[in-house]
């Protein structure tokens, strides 16, 4: 198999859906009784297909590492039981092709006491796309937010980098970096199906792609990462808006009684 | 005349408290593991991003849904289920005893925004309600115990065990005022919203809204609108014996019931005039801000102290001083402005 196949093939299997957590969601959605356990703490699971000869390494908050074995082509990220950011990096060495999936999960456990920027600023592999940042702790991707993403070469920003945002509901997108090695990503509001004003659990995957190339030896980077609807589409700020100014007026007039009121008292 | 007061002192700490707990995150760091303490006896929300902390609130709720709950549910060691709530508790409580209750009435942004409601109130030239009977205050004070009960612990530890929606796992936030009030102070929307997602999230939102726009209609002539109900307030009541600032009153012969003391409390607490035996006079709802001192006229009666250190007195002279520029801070209106400037062009003219 050629390596660029190799890659997309990675990709494209990395998908939530045939993951732990998104079995749990899917299963909290259909049952209409709340679920007792958040469905959070436990194992994150990933499929994958062509592993042969990869390397995959789960790397704590802490930056303490351990390798992983695939099994029966699942990659399971086991509890650490701390919580916050761990990162899985996939590396596949080609000799001239060095390819490498990075993903950042959080996961639930005791505080790990850890600020998530000691991850993202650690070195995972020579060329890589970081996120600049990760969405903040119990927070995750949503469509139509904006996101700021870094390319990174041996540590150094690398400027002007053709970087290409594709997702698993077939949105691509493809942005240079600035000269500080930023690049922002809309993040694409297409999830089909949505009906305005119902709530909407369905998850998709994004990978944020880009090429490297070093003397003879070519660097490709994926990160991978899930995002969810934005609840821009169940919540309205107009209705907010409304009902806010309903209260001022309540409240006025609450006000003007309680004078009234006291007044007489 | 030196137009430095303990209130004039008191604004000038919270604004600079509310910008650095509304914005202070632009500095301290962007993640939760960033923030101060995590468990902040004041609404600092969490659903601020550029918060530099957070209300301790929060992860009480979180971990009575996630922790307590999930514990009595599966049955678990109920030890570990309760110790997340108890490291919080002590973290609150070692920032606590620090400042006391004075969280509420130099540091809370939510209340400094209530105190500045007033004054644009008062600006504005709308009729303050100077306090509210004791009846009504009366019947005001157990909301606030309700709350702490029933949405702080009560209903997130039932969402926990299974037995309530799961959108009931933080009921208190989805409702409090400083969760919209921060948000919209860092120019996002995004917390002002009717949620329909179902029928409870269009309730919370419905009555979050509403509480928002009433809280500020009621504080333009009302002193400390939510204060009055705030959770928060009744955590603080619980361990106030413990603070090492405190509201001291030495009901000597010298204190002769004028009943200023009352009248000056923003939170209407009239057992600071009436409670004659008492000496530490830091009531349930007391937020410390040192009103009831500052209009105390009747030398050392009332005093703020910290552990056994004075560190402000009731005196005859500062009373006089104080309520001179009291009256003129209150003459100061756009009601009387306009009226002065009216009378000018009239004798102008004439």
């Amino acid at each position: 198999m050629k390596p660029s196949n190799l890659a997309i093939m990675l990709a494209a299997l990395m998908l939530p859906p045939s993951g732990v957590v998104a079995a749990d969601e899917e299963q909290n959605l259909k049952n209409s009784k709340p679920a007792v356990s958040h469905g959070h703490r436990g194992a994150k699971t990933f499929h994958i297909d062509n592993l042969d000869g990869a390397t995959i390494t789960y790397i704590k908050p802490d930056l303490s590492s351990q390798s992983i074995t695939p099994v029966m082509g699942k990659i399971t990220m086991p509890v650490s039981g701390v919580d916050n950011y761990h990162a899985l990096v996939v590396e596949k060495d080609w000799g001239d092709h060095k390819e490498v999936i990075i993903r950042y999960q959080y996961m639930f456990g005791r505080p790990s006491k850890q600020n998530p920027v000691r991850l993202t600023a650690a070195e995972k592999s020579q060329f890589e796309i970081v996120p600049h940042p990760l969405p903040r702790e119990h927070y995750r991707y949503h469509s139509q937010q904006a996101w700021q993403f870094l390319a990174r070469y041996q540590g150094e920003f690398v400027a002007n980098q053709p970087l290409t945002l594709s997702t698993s509901n077939g949105s691509e997108q493809t942005l240079n970096t600035d000269q500080h090695g930023r690049v922002t990503f809309l993040i694409p509001d297409d999830f089909p199906g949505l009906i305005e004003g119902e709530r909407n659990k369905q998850s998709a995957q994004f990978t944020i792609s880009g090429e490297y190339q070093e003397g003879d030896t070519t660097y490709s980077t994926q990160l991978v990462a899930d995002y969810r609807v934005n609840p821009s589409h169940w919540q309205s700020t107009e209705w907010g808006v409304l009902v806010l100014g309903i209260g001022f007026l309540a409240g006025g007039y609450l006000g003007k009684n309680l004078k009234k009121r006291d007044k007489k008292a | 005349m030196s137009i430095l007061n303990l209130s004039v002192i008191r604004k000038l700490v919270q604004i600079s408290a509310f910008v650095f707990f509304v914005y202070g995150g632009l500095i301290t760091g962007y993640y939760l593991e960033e923030k101060i303490s995590g468990a902040l006896p004041a609404l600092s929300c969490a659903y601020d991003f550029q918060g530099s902390d957070l209300c301790t609130l929060i992860p009480i709720q979180h971990q009575m849904d996630h922790r307590l709950g999930e514990t009595i549910a599966k049955g678990g060691n109920l030890l570990m289920g309760v110790m997340p709530t108890l490291i919080t508790l002590g973290t609150f409580l070692v920032l606590f005893v620090l400042l006391n209750k004075a969280f509420c009435g130099w540091l809370c942004p939510l209340g400094t925004f209530q105190e500045l409601l007033q004054m644009i109130g008062q600006k504005i030239g709308l009729q303050r309600q100077d306090s509210l009977s004791k009846s009504l205050v009366g019947k005001i004070r157990p909301v606030k115990w309700f709350i702490l009960v029933v949405l702080v612990f009560g209903f997130p530890l039932l969402t926990g065990m299974g037995m309530l929606n799961h959108d009931l796992g933080d009921p208190f936030c989805k409702i409090c005022p400083s969760r919209i009030l921060t948000t919209l102070a860092t120019g996002s929307t995004e917390q002002l919203h009717v949620d329909t997602a179902n029928a409870t999230t269009i309730t919370l939102t419905l009555f979050a809204d509403f509480l928002f726009g009433l809280m500020i209609a009621l504080g333009l002539t009302l002193r400390q609108p939510f204060c009055r109900i705030c959770p928060m307030l009744a955590l603080h009541a619980v361990f106030r014996k413990m603070g090492l600032l405190r509201l001291i009153k030495n009901a000597s012969p010298r204190c002769d019931r004028c009943g200023l003391c009352a009248k000056a409390c923003p939170m209407d607490i009239h057992e600071i005039h009436t409670d004659m035996t008492s000496r530490n006079v830091t009531f349930e709802d007391c937020t410390l801000c040192g009103r009831c001192v500052e209009f105390c006229p009747d030398k050392d009666v009332l005093q703020l102290k910290y552990a056994f250190i004075p560190v402000f007195r009731a005196d005859p002279q500062y009373f006089k001083k104080r309520k001179k520029a009291q009256t003129n801070w209150e003459k100061q209106n756009l009601i009387t402005w306009f009226g002065n400037k009216g009378n000018k062009s009239r004798a102008e003219s004439s």
